[in-house]
């Protein structure tokens, strides 16, 4: 019936009848809506596969399994260990007599020696004489030490090791496991949340349980300062002034090819590039934050021209007109008018280049900052951008490459500090922009 | 360099003539938009600027303040002189002569700020109030000329750009007034506006003719004759003809501005 109608007469038919043209565009929209929908369901599924996984690994660097004794050195205990070739190994000796004193004093009902107390301990001697050394009043009276187990042990406890899993070895023995179980029933070995890992220093290969991530966020922290005091003015400078001042000509197009084609370059590049220019050419010194910083602020610099250029360039040119109209100078109708308007794409950039720069690896192995370097903390500002640093990826970088499982898992926790630090960055910059839009 | 007798030669010289253009051509890149125009615009008087769009009315107005000089592609050739000095000379810094010669542009375009600092940023820039009571003075004093105060007396605070299309302009043209130019550009200041609204800017027009040479771009022969004194018709980038308003509409010499105001052509 309808169709005779639309035969007979020209007329756009009845609106309550829906054409089948327009149903085809109707149909059209909808599958178009529901790729969209595909799409982003299968963005938020690996979002969220990605965050599970990292979650499910890296949540375990932040506890730890310690042994805990009470001991006591003696005056002549530590005086003989300091004389001694070995004296972190002489103290750690100590340690296992005070342990096995204690076990034996409770009668556990379990065999044990010293060599089998060895293998449960980590990296113990290093600290209990840092700390005498530091305390020399505490010698002669009891103290209490809480000391990292040994990577095996922490493992257990966390589920990584099994006994179906362990292979006799000089790391740990199967029947070491039933002195473990009953350390833990009677409270000498525990599993609490790891302080160190959040603000220690990087460990020897050997001891997992005594690496923290600290020393490297701090100079990733003095990197970010770096990148940030140089490759915000200057990028935004760089901008500015070829957006509002420079002549259209060969030379300023031969300029904006160039920073997009830098904005391309592998940033292994740029690393090859610091450690000629800066550290062989110019004496800076070595695995310095203030290397890495210069370094990155080259990588970043052109992703901030690029998205400054582009908010610079969506500010109506009715605004620039407006302001020169009234008599300001190009500079004051840029600083006044067109700078607050493009604040917020600046800062998008300028995020996005910083969240780059804080991932970035290879070029920080390039100059120096691999992870082991992260021993010790600054002692001061100065000394946070000159003394030899680590920063975060490359500290977890160095993890993920050493043999115990141990730093495999230190590397996950790494991984969750680092997002940590980029979503502090991130909030930051999205307050600032909320700052900044509400002064429209 | 200029030395004071000099200076006063000039001005008694041209009392009467304010703008004085000679043989100006104006190129975007290869198009010649503004072909030989030469014409004396008078203190103290409206002078309207009709003509089909397209031909260069706005081309040759902001000319006169120099606007033309953001634009890369655009070159400007022959002479304007303000009061006799020439502002194409070197010495001229553009930025004072806007101060000077004041624009409203064809679309409003406030400042994306409060109505008061839209007012306000000219003044301000231009170091004219000593303090902040006699900003406020300012500020008050061009939004009445604007004949837009009474609307937006009680949201001094509010954005600019939060106003209606008629209002932004008429906010645009305090803004322009606020500086207190001599020289007022405005292209069709009045495209935007209701009937009401226009008649309070021609009165404004009308006003600041006491004091400013006021040229302005219009589309609408009515409002050209009731606001001018004299009127230029352009056609395809030629001055056709300039004269007293009242011979243009009454008794125009060349066939095109009659066709023009006619209706024929445009
Ligand atoms: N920014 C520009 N770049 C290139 N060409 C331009 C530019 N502005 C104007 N033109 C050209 O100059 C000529 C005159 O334009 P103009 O804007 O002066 O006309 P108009 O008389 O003001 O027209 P309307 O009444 O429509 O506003 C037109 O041919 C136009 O294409
Ligand atoms: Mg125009």
């Amino acid at each position: 019936m309808t169709d005779a109608s639309m035969d007979s007469a020209p007329t756009k038919g009845r609106l309550t009848t829906v054409d089948a043209r327009t149903k085809k565009r109707n149909a059209a929209e909808k599958r178009f809506k529901a790729y969209g929908l595909t799409a982003i369901l299968i963005g938020l599924f690996f979002l969220v596969v990605l965050a599970v996984s990292i979650l499910r690994s890296g949540l375990p660097a932040f506890t730890q399994a310690n042994v805990q004794v009470e001991f006591t050195l003696s005056q002549d205990e530590y005086d003989a260990a300091e004389g001694q070739m070995l004296k972190t190994k002489a103290y750690e000796n100590l340690f296992i007599a005070a342990l096995e004193n204690q076990l034996e004093e409770r009668g556990l009902e379990v065999d044990f020696d010293a060599a089998a107390i060895e293998r449960l301990l980590g990296k113990t001697g290093g600290t209990i004489r840092e700390f005498f050394l530091e305390n020399p009043d505490r010698i002669g009276t009891p103290v209490t030490f809480d000391l990292a187990a040994s990577s095996r042990v922490d493992g257990y406890l966390k589920g990584r090791v099994t006994r179906e899993s362990v292979v006799d070895s000089r790391f740990l023995m199967v029947s070491d496991l039933d002195l473990v179980d009953a350390l833990r029933d009677a409270g000498i070995i525990t599993s609490g949340f790891n302080w160190n890992f959040i603000t220690g220093s990087d460990s020897g290969v050997d001891n997992p349980g005594g690496a923290g991530i600290g020393v490297s966020v701090i100079g990733s922290f003095f990197m970010m300062l770096v990148v940030l005091a140089l490759s915000l003015p200057i990028g935004v400078a760089a901008s500015i002034y070829l957006e509002e001042f420079a002549p259209q000509n060969w030379f300023t197009d031969l300029i904006e090819v160039n920073i997009s084609n830098l904005a391309a370059v592998p940033s292994i590049v740029f690393g090859i590039l610091g450690l000629a220019v800066f550290i062989q050419f110019m004496h800076l010194p070595q695995s310095a934050p203030l290397v890495g910083g210069l370094v990155l602020t080259l990588m970043t610099l052109p992703t901030i021209i690029i998205s400054t250029r582009a908010s610079l360039k969506s500010v109506p040119p009715s605004i620039r007109e407006a302001a020169l109209g009234v008599g300001a100078s190009k500079m004051q109708t840029v600083f006044h008018h067109v700078l607050p308007l493009a604040a917020p794409g600046i800062l998008t950039g300028t995020i996005i280049g910083l969240a780059q720069a804080l991932g970035e690896t290879a070029p920080l192995l390039l100059i120096g900052m691999v992870g082991f370097i992260a021993r010790a903390y600054p002692e001061g500002v100065a000394s946070g951008f000159i003394d030899p640093n680590s920063a975060m990826p490359a500290q977890i970088y160095t993890w993920a490459s050493r043999a115990d499982p141990g730093f495999y898992e230190k590397a996950w926790g790494g991984i969750i500090i680092l997002l940590i630090f980029l979503l502090t960055m991130n909030i930051i910059a999205i307050i600032l922009r909320r700052r900044f839009e509400r002064r429209w | 360099m200029y030395d004071a007798t000099y200076d006063t030669t000039q001005e008694t010289a041209v009392t009467d003539v304010k703008i004085k253009a000679k043989d100006v051509q104006v190129y975007y890149a290869d198009n010649h938009a503004i072909k030989d125009v030469s014409v004396e615009i008078e203190d103290k008087t409206v002078t309207a600027f009709i003509g089909p769009s397209g031909c260069g009315k706005s081309t040759f107005l902001r000319c006169i303040n120099r606007m033309n000089d953001t634009i890369d592609i655009c070159r400007v050739e022959g002479d304007i002189l303000i009061d006799g000095d020439d502002i194409y000379d070197k010495r001229v810094d553009p930025v004072q002569l806007r101060a000077k010669v004041g624009m409203v542009f064809q679309k409003p375009n406030p400042f994306p700020k409060s109505i008061y600092d839209n007012i306000a940023y000219g003044p301000r820039i231009h170091g004219m109030a000593r303090n902040k009571a006699e900003l406020d003075e300012i500020v008050e004093r061009a939004l009445r000329r604007g004949a837009i105060w009474d609307e937006v007396k009680d949201r001094l605070q509010a954005p600019g750009t939060g106003l209606s299309g008629g209002q932004q302009q008429r906010l645009c043209i305090a803004r322009a007034v606020a500086t207190e130019p001599e020289v007022l550009l405005m292209d069709e200041p009045c495209s935007a506006l209701d009937p009401i609204a226009t008649a309070q800017v021609e009165e404004l027009i009308d006003e600041l003719r006491q004091n400013y040479a006021v040229v302005i771009v219009t589309h609408s022969m009515q409002q050209a004759a009731r606001v001018s004194q004299k009127t230029a018709f352009f056609h395809l980038g030629h001055l056709v003809e300039y004269d007293d308003t009242s011979k243009i509409f009454t008794n125009p010499e060349d066939s095109r501005t009659e066709s023009y105001i006619t209706g024929r052509i445009g």
